[in-house]
């Protein structure tokens, strides 16, 4: 997609620290970066490096220590909780490594859970849409248990995408996939990227899939570099 | 021993799991709350009985109508009891021209063993006091008015000059209700000597015992298996009085069902926990299947680690249970005077043993079922499901509650009546809450989306919706019991004797007195006034055969032939009098009928359309058997063992009896009536009634105070119940916190879901708890009439409702506090 849009998220000087039980501890240090409308952006790094701690922040689920955040305009450090979550309801979809699909209810209850939480009358034909969309129409009955890792994560990409975010985090989406069901899930990942104009952030240790997104960066013991 | 050791570890490094500190917590709630109870129940049921001890002066005795033979006295003295003996009989007192027949009981000096001798001197001091002395009787009030004396002067009482010494005021015996004549106390010493006591006297000795409850059992024990002297009966605090009797086996099913309904509602806290226990092991269960291990050595695994939580948590129940009796009863001890001060500990022992059966009664089932999940489950969460249409292993827990139920309830009714109520409450409930939760899956999306948001919650855990709802009707009814209609219970039993219970008896009232002495009555304040005619007779003969001649299983049967008999007679049937079998008399019926108590009925072994023949005055009376009474001898009424019709029985040679209600401190009105109408005999019962009231008040007491006791323990252990599936929500609101969800929407749908539990929960136990009191009311408390009111119930029910969402909002409070970040971590 195109990279020359007005950033949707920027990051300015950046810092994550906690105290640990040896004191504290810096996860990210002085992180900045800025993410296009419409673009691919991937944030590769070993394990432990903060990939999940940045996603984190970028998503507004956690504040930083130090510096600041805008996604699609709004200074994320200083909004509290609440006024943090309206803007997720509103801008934000998620695919994480381990699915995260609630187990009691079916593949189309879960894509209808963002529709549900706007208050959104036609949430049951939007999650079937869905579905379709990510070739599940079939299995839209079916709870989670019942559905192999690949559909259980086509069915996460539909909710993510069901609500029409305007930028979607993705963390390790295939880390739990075979590489072939893996490929499967990104291309559908990217397709709908493109047709939905959506932003796509995604964490990964992955390069292959890295090399997909339209820009890189690598983390490297909290501090962000060019991918070499 | 290697298997222990594995499941101690499991134990160690799963101990900070919720549902396995649920289960612990709600045994130890279990063990406390029954231990608790159990305790206090022992305690106050020895308070009962000693109350009851000092009703007949002693802790147990015998009586017969002759001596009573030494080695009674002897093998109470081995086991270190004290003895006194007493000696009742009729004796007519001269005092100068007057003469009064006495209802006299020769005393020793020892007398009494237990309760009070109260007695007032010439300076109407009361003083409290042994057996009179040598030479000295004590008068109650009645006898000194009808023989015209004073404190201090003298009565002939068989031949011998006794100086009075005091008044009568109060005896361990209150008498009993109608005493036929004033009561005199004098020593057995005199008696002897007077030879009131001698062969051919109408005395009945009687020899009471009191000291430690062990030795008291024991010589009880020996007492059963030694023979009585002929006619001779044990008396024991349980069959003294059968208006105490009354009260205190009202008092003995309350405790007990307070106990029972705590046990079972930790039944449903461990049945929840474990079952959520179950669910979070399936994994770990099929990762060790996988593995090679055997199931056999799973269910060993998984046994050995709820036996390694059983234990501590049951003995800390132990510790608790005794430390809180203990405070409790430093409290509670006003109620009951004379109670041994050492704890019993058996009682908590015994709930400790009860809890552990209740644990693993409710949790071993999904325990079981967990160590069949296959080893291909590891691949696929999915093959661990396994859909069983009926599962027996689920009679296991309901197996537990009723032998629960069996075993502490005491009496076959109040098993059945508590486990078909509860039953019907958990069918009812978990079909109510099926049927919300259907409506709730086919209702179109609208309405607010906090609304949607907690139907879909509570419709999307169904199955612990249902378990949760039916759980939590089963607690609330059980509070429900205890909170509304058990207090509903207990004023009725206290509003059986009202303050204008009739508390004056008049006996010997002839014919031609009637009118005037009904004015004289009602000229002085007396009101409720009651005549009943009454002839007195003996029993002759059954079905023509003499009575000298049959036997008889019953040896009482042979005792109540020699006695004289009060026979009466009405027109329709008296208050607190049922007719069992046959009919009540019809009009003007051709030969005489008569109507018997069953305490008659099985005593002679009576049947239906059998004649009994009767000796009154100088004639014989033969009538047929027509019906069989039940009456209800703790209703302080005038009743009989025998009723006549009145065509026949008018007849007979009678006088009347009397009862009315006088207000206190008329003593001087009423003698001087007593004066006016010599032939007559006034009796107070004001003593008597006095002591079931109290009785009465004190266990009321105490019942109040185990009750709020176990609410407590309710209370707790449902919310432990309710926070069984918070894991489940702090990963459910984490998500939907991260999918943009605010956190008051996710309170507000939290709100809904328990409120609507709550609802369903509180509708089905106002029901439960309004039928289950209704009958209990009926069946086991004996209360006539009585109806637990329905507002109440109503208001309770939606006070549940609101606590249940309350304490499920307390219990999720956290929950949506919980940091989305935890998603991204995997926790």
């Amino acid at each position: 997609m195109s990279g020359g849009s007005r950033p949707v998220l920027e990051v300015r000087d950046v810092s994550k620290s906690v105290n640990g039980p040896e004191g504290r501890l810096d996860i990210l240090s002085d992180v900045t970066m800025q993410v296009n409308t419409g673009e691919s952006f991937a944030i590769v790094g070993a394990s432990g490096s903060g990939k999940t701690t940045l996603l984190g922040l970028l998503a507004g689920l956690d504040t930083p220590t130090h510096g600041s955040i805008q996604l699609d305009g709004h200074a994320l450090e200083k909004l509290d909780e609440e006024a943090r979550a309206d803007l997720r309801r509103r801008l934000v979809g998620f695919v994480f490594q381990s699915f995260h699909l609630l187990p009691a209810l079916t593949a189309e209850q879960n894509v209808m859970l963002p529709l549900e939480l706007e208050g959104n009358p036609a949430a049951r034909e939007r999650a079937r849409e869905a579905l379709e969309a990510v070739g599940l129409s079939a299995r839209r009955k079916h709870y989670p248990a019942q559905l192999s890792g690949g559909e259980q994560q086509r069915v996460a990409i539909a909710r993510a995408f069901v609500h029409g975010p305007r930028v979607l985090f993705a963390d390790e989406p295939t880390g739990n996939l075979d590489r072939r069901t893996g490929r499967h899930v990104c291309d559908l990942l990217f397709a709908l990227n493109r047709d939905h104009a959506t932003t796509l952030v995604l964490v990964t240790h992955d390069l292959q899939l890295a090399e997909r997104c339209v820009r890189s960066v690598e983390l490297q013991e909290g501090r962000l570099e060019p991918l070499a | 021993m290697k298997i222990l050791l594995l499941a101690l570890r499991s134990l160690r490094r799963e101990w900070r799991l919720p549902e396995l500190r649920t289960l612990a917590a709600s045994l130890v709630l279990a063990v406390v709350a029954l231990g608790v109870v159990a305790t206090l129940t022992a305690r106050m049921e020895h308070g009962v009985l000693a109350s009851a001890a000092e009703l007949i002066g002693g802790d147990l005795g015998v009586s017969a109508p002759q001596n009573i033979p030494d080695a009674f006295a002897t093998a109470g003295r081995e086991r270190g009891l004290a003895a006194t003996h007493t000696a009742s009989f009729p004796s007519v007192a001269f005092a100068q021209q007057q003469s009064q027949l006495l209802d006299v009981l020769a005393v020793d000096a020892t007398y009494p063993l237990r309760g009070t001798l109260l007695i007032g001197d010439a300076n109407r001091r009361q003083i409290v006091s042994h057996g009179p002395g040598a030479g000295t009787v004590l008068l109650d009030h009645r006898a000194l008015v009808a023989l015209n004396r004073r404190i201090g002067d003298i009565v002939q009482v068989g031949g011998r000059d006794l100086r009075i010494a005091g008044e009568l005021l109060q005896e361990p015996d209150g008498g009993e209700l109608v005493a036929m004549a004033p009561r005199a106390l004098m020593s057995l010493g005199d008696a002897e000597q007077a030879g009131l006591l001698g062969v051919g006297s109408r005395a009945r000795h009687t020899l009471l015992l009191a000291g430690e409850p062990a030795a008291v059992q024991s010589w009880r024990a020996w007492a059963k298996s030694t023979a009585l002297p002929q006619g001779g009966e044990l008396i024991t605090p349980e069959q003294t009085q059968e208006r105490m009797r009354s009260a205190f086996d009202r008092a003995g099913a309350f405790l007990r069902l307070t106990a029972l309904l705590s046990a079972l509602l930790s039944g449903v806290a461990i049945a929840l926990a474990s079952q959520h226990y179950a669910r979070r092991k399936t994994s770990e269960v099929s990762l060790l299947r996988a593995l090679g291990t055997s199931r056999g050595r799973v269910l060993g695994l998984l046994l050995g680690t709820l036996g390694g939580l059983a234990l501590p948590a049951a003995l800390l129940g132990i510790v608790l249970a005794l430390a809180l009796s203990q405070g409790a009863w430093m409290f509670a001890s006003q109620l009951f005077v004379g109670v041994p001060t050492v704890l019993p500990i058996l009682p908590s022992l015994a709930a400790a043993g009860m809890g552990i059966a209740v644990l693993v009664g409710f949790a071993l089932p999904p325990l079981v079922r967990l160590a069949d999940v296959p080893p291909v489950a590891v691949f696929r969460a999915s093959m661990a499901r396994r859909i069983r249409r009926f599962d027996a292993l689920y009679l296991i827990p309901a197996i537990v509650a009723l032998g629960l139920i069996w075993s502490l309830s005491g009496s076959a009714t109040l098993a059945g009546i508590l486990a078909a109520s509860l039953l019907g409450v958990a069918v009812v409930a978990a079909l109510l809450a099926a049927l919300l939760l259907w409506i709730a899956r086919r209702v179109t999306p609208g309405g607010h989306p906090a609304l949607r948001l907690g139907m879909a919650a509570l419709a999307r855990r169904r199955g612990l919706s249902i378990v949760q709802a039916t759980a939590l009707s089963l607690g609330l009814t059980a509070l429900l019991l205890l909170a509304i209609v058990a207090p509903s219970l207990l004023d009725g039993w206290r509003q059986e004797l009202p303050s204008d219970t009739p508390n004056w008896f008049v006996l010997n009232l002839q014919d031609d007195q009637r009118a005037d002495f009904t004015q004289a009555l009602a000229r002085i304040g007396a009101n409720q006034l009651n005549m009943m005619p009454l002839a007195v007779g003996k029993l002759t003969a059954i079905n023509g055969q003499p009575i000298d001649h049959m036997t008889f299983k019953d040896e009482r049967a042979k005792d109540w032939s020699d006695r004289q008999l009060r026979l009466s007679w009405a027109d329709a049937l008296p208050p607190s009098n049922t007719v069992i079998a046959g009919h009540w008399f019809t009009p003007n019926p051709p030969q005489a009928e008569v109507s018997v108590d069953t305490m008659w009925r099985d005593m002679y072994a009576l049947k239906l359309g059998d004649t009994m023949r009767f000796d009154v005055g100088e004639g014989q009376l033969d009538a047929r058997v027509t019906s069989f009474r039940k009456v209800d001898w703790s209703s302080f009424r005038v009743n009989f063992f025998l009723m006549m019709d009145p065509t026949h029985a008018n007849a007979l040679p009678h006088t009347w009896l009397s009862s009315f209600y006088m207000p206190r401190g008329n003593a001087e009105a009423l003698a001087k009536l007593s004066r006016a109408y010599p032939n007559l005999s006034l009796v107070d019962v004001d003593a008597l009634l006095d002591r079931v009231r109290e009785i009465v008040q004190r266990v009321t007491g105490a019942v109040r105070w185990v009750l709020g006791f176990s609410l407590l323990a309710g209370a707790l252990v449902l919310a432990a119940a309710l926070a069984t599936s918070g894991q489940e929500r702090r990963h459910e609101a984490a998500l939907l916190r991260t999918l943009g969800a605010r956190r008051g929407l996710l309170r507000v749908a939290a709100a809904c879901e328990f409120a609507l539990l709550g609802l369903i929960a509180g509708i089905t136990a106002a029901l439960g708890a309004m039928v289950g009191g209704w009958w209990l009311g009926r069946s086991v408390f004996h209360l006539k009439d009585f109806v637990p009111h329905a507002l109440p119930l109503a208001l309770a029910a939606l006070l549940a409702a609101i606590v249940v969402m309350l304490l499920g909002l307390a219990g999720t409070r956290k929950v949506t506090h919980t940091p989305p970040m935890r998603l991204l971590r995997a926790e």
